[in-house]
């Protein structure tokens, strides 16, 4: 469904991604694994389009996300949604969440996703529906983004990430910054949503035990070089490259 | 009235955290209740809870900066032979950044970012001792390099122009330069990459050898209470409601927040986990009566809702949970 092509990218003559190809295939979890400047972010801005590659292309169901149109790329931004770490910089802080979370359904008329057929016509409703698929109360509906906590906030991001029924949703450390339990619930939620709804994932994150917990193969990029892929389980097999194995070893507990 | 008490049962203490209590002046809303903790020397003891459990304000506390809004209403700190609650301004400046050196998540903002780091260093130095600019220049390079920097290099460079790493290794420089007996490390690694922060840790580890200081470590990361401290202590709304020698802990812990919270992290293991152990609700639900934790509990009972006492099951961990007597029972019929 997504194919990337030897991508390069250059900030200020700084090589920040060289010569990337990856693919994803529909309902399939991808995760891209890197410390910050691996260019992992980088990575996904291109894969959504935001940013265009020096070099390479991507490929999203057939045609070339960075040759299209301005028409043509939107009707194929629909497929493409994101959830950021930081929810708060994703919601208008001067509106109630669940406006926030129909917002991708206006933008997209037409757009009638499986699970919204029966309240396409009505807002409050669908905002109903989708906080319901991310477990949040509806006495919510009406609150203001700083009225919530930070899980209650990332759901509602999820919320509108899905919202549109997506193919892809690509997740950029969506529970670095939330509390443990809190991290819990949330890739429970992510898990069970990919499952449900047959998503594609692109999860990108430095926490290799998330990326093991949500995905079913693993892309692990270090300055900008993809230096090992692989399915999850094979994860702590001896073929891993070195720097996969350290990045193991160092997110073990003792005594394991 | 706490001078007559056996405070230094163990001698060996070098931090004692009596029934310490901090509420806000206004609203008598309690932040930290009855705590109750001591931290032996040359040991890394570990505070571990979520956000609004009082790990860092108990940091605040110990360093004598509490905000004006807030108060000590019951209980002491006493550090060595000080007692912190009771210290002028003055008395505490000296043992500040001296005596015990604080490590912050952000150490983006602890360098000045116009001024060189170097000479940042020179200030903190002449600001406790009364060295000369060029005596003060060598103690700054012999301390950078102790934290496996660059020195000449980081010492002419502005804040900016280090990495996140490079500049927690500065700060850590900066706070054990006067070779301090406690280090409060909070959150030390928590804005830096996963091997960074080992890297941090390794370092932390390494000094606390050489300069045989106590770590005070509080995380949100269990990874590295896990594989870091020798003792814990695991706080929820503003309570210790379990604590002991964390082997003991992780092994068998009492307290349902503890062991939902050890259930609920995830760990890279070879057997892929399907799904997170779920603790309901979030960390802001304190129940303002009795076991803080009893609004998200799944044991919780009638009884919670007073005040539970803490209660030891051996020597060396202690929950304050009912589960506990049924936790002795049971080994006591197993035996």
């Amino acid at each position: 469904m997504l194919h990337v092509n030897s991508i390069s990218k250059t900030y200020h003559s700084k090589p920040a991604l060289r010569d990337i190809s990856l693919y994803v295939n529909a309902g399939e979890s991808i995760g891209i694994i890197g410390e910050s400047g691996s260019g992992k972010s980088t990575l996904g801005k291109i894969i959504l389009g935001l940013e265009k590659p020096d070099q390479g292309d991507v490929h999203f169901r057939g045609s070339n996300l960075h040759t299209l149109k301005a028409q043509a790329l939107k009707a194929f931004r629909r497929h493409l949604q994101i959830v950021f770490q930081d929810p708060v910089g994703s919601l208008n802080p001067k509106l109630p969440v669940w406006k926030s979370v129909v917002e991708p359904l206006e933008n997209f008329p037409d757009v009638i996703p499986s699970f919204l057929k029966e309240v396409r016509l009505d807002r409050k409703k669908i905002a109903e529906v989708l906080f319901q698929k991310v477990g949040l109360s509806p006495e919510l509906l009406e609150r203001y983004p700083h009225q919530l906590s930070g899980g209650q906030k990332q759901r509602i991001a999820v919320a509108r990430g899905i919202s549109l029924e997506p193919e892809l949703l690509v997740c950029d450390e969506p529970t670095s910054s939330l509390d443990v339990s809190v991290q819990a619930q949330v890739l429970n939620l992510l898990k069970k949503l990919q499952r449900d709804l047959n998503l594609s994932f692109l999860f990108i994150s430095h926490d290799i035990a998330a990326v093991q917990f949500i995905c079913e193969r693993i892309v692990v990029l270090k300055d900008g070089i993809l230096v090992d892929a692989f399915l999850t389980r094979e994860l702590f097999s001896t073929a891993r490259h070195p720097y996969t194995k350290m990045l193991v070893e160092m997110s073990m507990e003792q005594d394991q | 009235m706490f001078e007559n008490k056996p405070t230094t049962s163990n001698e060996n203490n070098l931090l004692v955290v009596e029934n310490l209590s901090v509420t806000v002046r206004n609203s008598r809303e309690k932040l930290i209740r009855n705590l109750n903790f001591s931290i032996p020397q040359g040991e890394i003891f570990g505070l571990v809870g979520e956000s609004g459990s009082g790990k860092s304000l108990t940091a605040t506390v110990i360093l004598g900066m509490l905000s004006k809004s807030l108060e000590v209403t019951s209980g002491s700190v006493i550090f060595g032979q000080s007692e912190i609650t009771s210290l002028s301004e003055k008395e505490l400046r000296n043992i500040r950044g001296r005596d015990i050196a604080y490590l912050s998540q952000n150490y983006q903002s602890f360098f000045t970012p116009f001024i060189k780091v170097g000479k940042q260093f020179i200030e903190i130095i002449r600001c406790h001792t009364d060295m000369s600019r060029k005596e003060a220049k060598k103690v700054a390079i012999h301390w950078l390099n102790k934290v496996h920097l660059p020195a000449e290099r980081v010492f002419n460079s502005f804040p900016d122009e280090l990495s996140g790493g490079q500049l927690q290794r500065a700060s850590i420089a900066s706070a054990i330069m006067f070779q301090p007996k406690l280090i409060i490390a909070d959150e030390p690694t928590t804005a830096l990459d996963v091997l960074t922060g080992e890297r941090i840790l390794d370092l932390l580890s390494e000094l606390k050898e050489e300069l045989n200081c106590s770590i005070l470590l509080i995380s949100h990361d269990l990874k590295h209470i896990i594989n870091r401290t020798q003792t814990v202590g695991v706080m929820y709304g503003g309570q210790i409601v379990e604590i002991g020698k964390t082997s003991a802990i992780v092994a068998n812990p009492i307290h349902p927040y503890t062991n939902l919270l050890l259930q609920s992290r995830l760990r890279l293991n070879k057997h892929i986990q399907h799904e997170l152990t779920a603790m309901l609700g979030e960390p802001g639900l304190i129940a303002e009566e009795g076991c803080p934790f009893s609004k998200r509990c799944p044991s919780v009972m009638e009884s919670c809702s007073n005040i539970v006492p803490m209660s030891s099951l051996g020597t060396d961990h202690s929950a304050a949970c009912h589960l506990v007597n049924a936790e002795r029972e049971e080994r006591y019929v197993t035996r």
